[in-house]
């Protein structure tokens, strides 16, 4: 489905916050289309998501005034279009076919007419020109709100966007709605469901977890975008989200100490990372082996039995966060680093492919 | 003390009770005087009077309770709120306290905390002016040749480190033995090959000394020590969301590494490591090695 995108979008007059898309044009990025009301929090998710903005700065963003697209480089290159909040199928300036995803993003205040009438009239327009289209709908804000209210809402906006859709007779269409807020795990939880249906190397990441995990003693670990803190795979036992939030937060602290203790003097020595663009002729494992690979883990309980949560980076973007048992991190480092280094190599290797496929 | 709604309580939950931030909004006004045992390094026991700050609260302080407020104080921690719209009557309740303060506990250190300073735009300018203009309140009350009560004054925000910061500064003046606890860590930090050691305490994660600051020329981020008790505190709330407790952290950054592990039964301690040939497992090591010696400092054997 990816391939058959053009390379670059045809619109450069709307092209502002290009930063990787411009030095590697040649690249076929995975678009999302990410549409709303007006004030409905599209560009907050984007920055608190892609740009590490704090949530309680979002308050003080800016109207988008025209599309914005962003381009982010995890598993797989993505290109985030963010859009105002009057825009149609019309003014977009794109067709839908291009696009492999569309979240809508509703304020979960809004009960009216005016956002649920507008995703109707997008979920129309896909149905005919790209059926695949995966429609995701984040109810959003949902921090303003108690639970009970919530839950009524959320159900609410539901039920009128299915009875719309009823009406105009439109009921082929698949679309998930998400409860989501920039305040807590909710939106990262979301988001990541989104990602992993544009993975299509997903199975095969999901193996290689799977076999990390048997070999382990983990009862659970997950394939993180590191910067982002979106999970781009997990094993197959099931996603509870205490454990994913906990992990979520260990990754953010460990994003915070980096630049901490940072040395000036110091250290050059230590940066042994792979470059940020490895070409595809040092993919051979011999050569990855020598590279430096940060790591990190805490345990999470003072005595044997216990769980340690552990880190590795796997590619310049991927990271490994896994629950293993104590006894097994202090008594078998060495196998569990071995597995981590054989989980890593065949990580590595897919994400080769996938930029082979996409011409980088 | 303070007025009410400062955010005295807000403060004390976050430091001693592992409380975020977010929570604070369901604390209630607090009557009276809620006293709080807090131990502290062992044999330290920290006394916390947090003093309700409704008007008549504060008369009666200031009146008929004034011998036993004021009487045995080790620091007076006065809260301001930032944006309060009756500055006036705060500095004049401000002022009084320091009299009652001078007159019962003339050695106590006076501590004044400008907070929520997350509500003002330009904090830099705003704490200047608020420094300045409490500065001189506090020498006004003065008899003539008395001395001057020596006032620091902090800008915090329970939404950042700037908290950790100014309670780090206040706690780290009631420890008897930090300078000999600071030339260990140094020791310490020369045998490990570290850059830098940094001792916390356990529960409130708030510094108690450090190693001999790096040479100039490898200097540090300036305010890494709140922000690492900010962080940790942060993921202690994470771990005790899913029901596990924080134990210990090792780190191997493209940075530097470092291990955070327990020293004594009440205290932390993070050694970081910028020589790439160190690894994780000999500071852990060490950190085993030195437990006696530390136990012993704080006359805990």
């Amino acid at each position: 489905m990816t391939t058959t995108y053009g390379a670059t979008s045809s619109t450069p007059a709307t092209r502002r916050t290009m930063s990787g898309t411009g030095s590697t044009p040649r690249i076929a990025r995975t678009k999302i289309l990410l549409l709303g009301q007006r004030r409905s929090g599209k560009t907050s998710i984007n920055e608190v998501l892609f740009n590490a903005l704090p949530p309680k700065q979002t308050f003080y963003l800016e109207a988008t005034m025209r599309v914005v697209k962003h381009a982010y480089d995890s598993v797989i290159p993505l290109e985030i279009w963010d859009c105002p909040g009057n825009i149609t199928v019309d003014t977009l300036g794109a067709p839908l076919s291009q696009f492999s995803a569309l979240i809508f993003v509703i304020d979960i205040r809004d009960l009216y007419k005016q956002p649920i009438s507008k995703l109707v009239e997008f979920i129309i327009a896909a149905s005919h020109s790209n059926p695949q289209l995966h429609v995701e709908v984040f109810v959003h804000k949902a921090e303003k709100l108690q639970e009970d209210d919530k839950i009524e809402n959320f159900r609410q906006i539901q039920e009128r966007v299915q009875d719309h859709l009823m009406e105009r007779e439109c009921e082929q269409m698949p679309y998930n709605f998400h409860l989501t807020s920039v305040y807590d795990h909710t939106l990262h939880e979301a988001f990541s469901k989104v990602l992993h249906k544009l993975i299509h190397s997903l199975p095969f990441l999901e193996d290689l977890l799977n076999v990390f995990c048997a070999n382990s003693q983990s009862p659970k670990a997950f394939l993180f975008d590191a910067a982002s803190r979106l999970y781009v795979a997990t094993d197959a036992s099931p996603v509870d989200s205490a454990t994913h939030n906990l992990c979520c937060d260990y990754l953010s602290m460990l994003n915070a100490f980096g630049p901490l203790y940072r040395s000036t003097t110091s250290s050059d020595a230590r940066l042994r990372i792979p470059a940020a663009e490895p070409s595809p002729d040092n993919r051979s494992p011999a050569e990855t082996k020598d590279r430096f690979y940060p790591s990190a883990a805490a345990s999470l309980h003072p005595s044997a039995p216990g769980t340690t949560l552990t880190y590795h980076l796997i590619t310049p973007h991927l990271a490994l966060l896994a629950l293993v048992p104590t006894g097994v991190w202090e008594g078998r480092r060495g196998l569990l680093e071995y597995n981590v280094v054989f989980f890593r190599e065949g990580v590595q290797e897919i994400c080769a492919v996938e930029r082979e496929a996409r011409g980088g | 003390m303070g007025a009410s709604g400062s955010g005295k309580t807000s403060m004390r939950s976050l430091i001693f009770s592992n409380n975020p931030a977010s929570l604070t909004a369901r604390l209630g006004a607090t009557i009276d005087v809620e006293q709080n045992h807090v131990r502290f390094l062992g044999d330290l026991i920290l006394n916390l009077w947090d003093c309700g700050g409704q008007d008549a609260f504060m008369d009666s302080y200031l009146t008929t309770q004034r011998s036993t407020i004021f009487q045995h104080v080790g620091v007076l921690i006065y809260v301001f709120d930032v944006e309060s719209a009756e500055m006036h009557k705060d500095l004049e309740y401000f002022r009084d306290c320091l009299d009652g303060l001078r007159a019962f506990s003339p050695e106590a250190g006076v501590f004044l905390l400008v907070h929520k300073m997350d509500l003002v735009r330009d904090r830099g300018a705003t704490f200047e002016r608020k420094k300045k203009e409490l500065q001189e309140h506090g020498d006004k009350g003065l008899v003539p040749g008395q001395p001057a009560t020596s006032l620091t004054v902090f800008g915090t925000s329970i939404y950042d480190e700037s908290l950790y910061r100014a309670w780090s500064s206040i706690v780290h003046t009631l420890i008897p033995n930090a300078a000999v606890l600071s030339k260990h860590l140094s020791i310490f930090a020369e045998a490990c090959s570290a850059t830098e050691v940094v001792l916390f305490e356990r529960t409130t994660f708030l510094v108690i000394a450090t190693s001999a600051p790096p040479p100039a020329a490898a200097a540090l981020e300036a305010t890494r020590y709140e922000r690492t008790s900010e962080l940790i505190k942060a993921f202690k709330h994470s771990c005790s969301r899913v029901r596990e407790e924080f134990h210990a952290l090792e780190m191997e950054l493209p940075e530097f590494s470092a291990v955070l592990d327990e020293m004594t039964k009440n205290t932390y301690v993070l050694i970081i490591v910028h020589d790439p040939t160190i690894e994780t497992a000999a500071l852990k090591l060490n950190i085993r090695m030195a437990r006696r010696k530390f136990e012993e400092l704080q006359g805990l054997t």
